[in-house]
This record gives structure tokens, C-alpha cells and sequence, in this order.
């Protein structure tokens, strides 16, 4: 999780302080639709899995609680590098 | 009404300049106006003010809005010649092979790009504004198709600029009078996410815009869409630093209408132009 907050502030420069994790990242634009792909393939390589695209919702990616859940759960965090 | 005694037009035909570009007959002329005067109702209830936006747009501003990113293709330019051609021109050259000089602006593409860019900087208040605004718009397309596809049309938008809920709520309001309008002039309409001729269709916003659909288009049976609402998050707000009180970067959301679209889609409702114009006239005076 750390791996994504890292780029949405990256992305986001004038943002100050960390990001709540209900915070609505879609709403707010702190993911902006031109880098949405790019975000996805963030998550990928964090999760060591594909996202298909056909079968996730927009919800799946509003906020950071449930980035986590739908696509950084237990089996994906285990492959985040640690540190 | 007697429509007949003001739209003859008796042993005179109108020809098109070109693929894309209608001179509208004096029948479908009283249809777009008297739609338009009806569509204006949107900014009459919820008190927009009209205004009227430029005729051109600057393309650094509209670079600004990822606009060139999103529609390379759309885009009318306004070129002008070069003073090396001018002499020739006026001694009876053809302008038809000589190069044209970018001015720096293009045709609009929407009518709110224009009302956007006008706001730079501005706040627009806890309250939000609106605007409601008409202009001709220009896109290049790969087909040009009646009323339904044309090169240069109208179209009419109430704009907002405030918070994110009001944003919401103008969508509601927009998609509330679309249908209601609808009715009144015997017009079936359905509402559909919108499918926006993006150049790239898989691109980021195009993949991202499939999921979360941020405009949806009424569309007449067939197919032909001829109304909006669109919202576009914070967007605009941000990249033109228009705020919304203490609520920071504006959210910003339309209403949209494509007059000859509903000229056309009348006149599939109704059989000819004519009826459609009786139609029209009747729903306005409520008999």
C-alpha cells in the first residue's frame, strides 16, 4: 500500500499529508483518467496478478480500503517487497 | 398558427456548399428556432444567465483541457494566408491549393469550452454558477449524414460550476427536463452511458470513462443522440484554477442539446417537416 499512496502523491504534488482510505481517489481526481492505466498496471505489479478490466467496478478502485482488499489482499501483500 | 404563409419558399432551391453543410429551408429554420427557444427553458429554470462565448478558441487553452489529447481529430482549424499569397488572390488566384498560416485558434468543438476558458482563475462561489450559452460548433467527422452528422451545428448548453453534489444534482435537474421536453413534443427518448468518439479508444480516459461513465446521451429511436449530461468531475476546476469557495477546485457538470439533431429527430417523429413544425408549435402554446 505503501507502493501506491507513494504514486498518487507523485502524481499529485500539491497534495499534503497522507491519504485517508476511504478517501474517494475517482471523485477527488487523485487518480486522473489519463493515468488510470497506468494505475492498474501499478497494481498489477504490486499483486503479481493480471486485472481484467471486464470484471471489476469502478468501486474497486475508489478508495484505498478497497484497493486493498480487492486487489491487495493476503495472497498480494505477501509479494510486496518489503520496506 | 399558419405555418405555410411564413415558410414558402415557392421554385427556389437550396444546395449545399458541401458534404457536411446544410443552408436550412425555411420550415426546418422555424423548427430549430422554436426548439432552441424551448430548450432554453433549461437556463430559464434553474436561472441561467445567457451569455454568449467566443467565436474561436485558442489552442494553448484548449491543449490545457487535454482536449488535442482526447480529439486530434475534431479539431476545425482557423487558417489564414500568408501575406506571400495575398497579392495573387487578388488578381484572381484559386485559393484552393495555397498553404495555410495557424492563427493559433480553432472552431469550437462545444459550447462550453469557451465559457470554461472565460473563467480562468475565477470563484465562482459557495453557491456555484451557471451559464447557459449557444453557439455553432465545428467537428471534423469521416462521414457526414443530414442533420444527424454535420460538419458546423448548434448547440446549446447550461453549464455548472460549484461543488460536487450540485454538480450531481445539475445532471439530475438536465436529465429531468431532457425527458420532460421529450414528451411534450411527442419525442421517445433513450438514455444510454455515452460512447465518445475518443481517438483512442483503449486509451486511459476511454478505458476509465467505460467503467465510470461520467456522460450519458438521449437518443431518439434511431439511434441518433440529441441531448447530454456530462459531468466532469474537478477537472476543468483544476486545470483552469477555478474554484468553488471554500470547497476549492470547482466541480463542473452540462447539459447539452444539438439543435438540428432535434430538427431531425421531429421530423422522424412526425412524418415531414411540416407536421413536426405544427407539433412543435402546438406544444408550445400547450394546446
Amino acid at each position: 500500500m505503501d507502493q501506491v499512496s507513494a504514486w498518487l502523491h507523485e502524481k499529485n504534488p500539491g497534495l499534503d499529508g497522507p491519504i485517508g482510505v476511504d478517501e474517494d481517489l475517482i471523485e477527488a481526481r487523485l487518480i486522473d483518467s489519463m493515468d488510470f492505466l497506468e494505475f492498474i498496471d501499478l497494481l498489477e505489479e504490486i499483486s503479481g496478478d493480471s486485472i481484467d478490466l471486464q470484471e471489476v467496478t469502478i468501486d474497486d478502485f475508489r478508495t484505498l480500503a478497497r484497493v486493498q482488499e480487492r486487489f491487495l489482499g493476503s495472497a498480494g501483500r505477501a509479494e510486496v517487497p518489503a520496506g | 398558427m399558419n405555418t405555410s404563409s411564413i415558410t414558402a419558399l415557392p421554385g427556389v432551391e437550396l444546395k449545399s456548399p458541401g458534404a457536411g453543410l446544410i443552408t436550412l429551408d425555411p420550415v426546418r429554420t422555424a423548427l430549430l428556432r422554436g426548439l432552441d427557444d424551448l430548450l432554453t427553458g433549461l437556463a430559464a429554470r434553474l436561472s441561467a444567465p445567457e451569455v454568449l462565448g467566443p467565436p474561436l478558441l485558442s489552442v494553448d487553452g484548449l491543449a490545457r483541457l487535454d482536449f488535442f489529447r482526447n480529439f486530434p481529430h475534431l479539431g476545425v482549424s482557423a487558417g489564414r494566408f500568408g501575406p506571400d499569397a495575398l497579392d495573387g488572390l487578388a488578381s484572381g488566384g484559386s485559393p484552393q491549393d495555397l498553404p495555410l498560416h495557424p492563427t493559433g485558434h480553432v472552431l469550437p468543438s462545444a459550447t462550453c469550452y469557451g465559457l470554461l476558458l472565460s473563467l480562468e482563475g475565477e470563484d465562482v462561489g459557495e453557491d456555484g454558477l451557471r451559464l447557459s450559452a449557444s453557439g455553432r460548433c465545428f467537428r471534423n467527422e469521416t462521414h457526414y449524414d443530414g442533420l444527424r452528422r454535420l460538419w458546423g451545428f448548434h448547440m446549446r448548453e447550461v453549464l455548472y460550476l460549484g461543488t460536487k453534489d450540485g454538480a450531481t444534482e445539475h445532471q439530475a435537474l438536465g436529465g429531468e427536463f431532457v425527458q420532460e421536453v421529450a414528451g411534450r413534443l411527442g419525442l421517445t427518448l433513450t438514455r444510454a452511458a455515452a460512447d465518445d468518439p475518443f481517438y483512442d479508444n483503449g486509451g486511459s480516459r476511454a478505458r476509465l470513462m467505460a467503467l465510470d461513465p461520467v456522460k450519458y446521451e438521449y437518443s431518439a429511436p434511431d439511434g441518433t443522440a440529441i441531448a447530454s449530461v456530462n459531468r466532469h468531475r474537478n477537472f476543468f476546476g483544476e486545470r483552469l484554477g477555478i474554484r468553488a469557495g471554500s470547497h476549492g477546485p470547482a466541480y463542473s457538470s452540462c447539459v447539452a442539446f444539438g439543435v438540428e439533431r432535434w430538427v431531425h429527430a421531429m421530423i422522424l417523429a412526425h412524418g415531414t417537416a411540416e407536421q413536426a413544425l405544427e407539433r412543435l408549435r402546438a406544444a408550445v402554446t400547450g394546446s
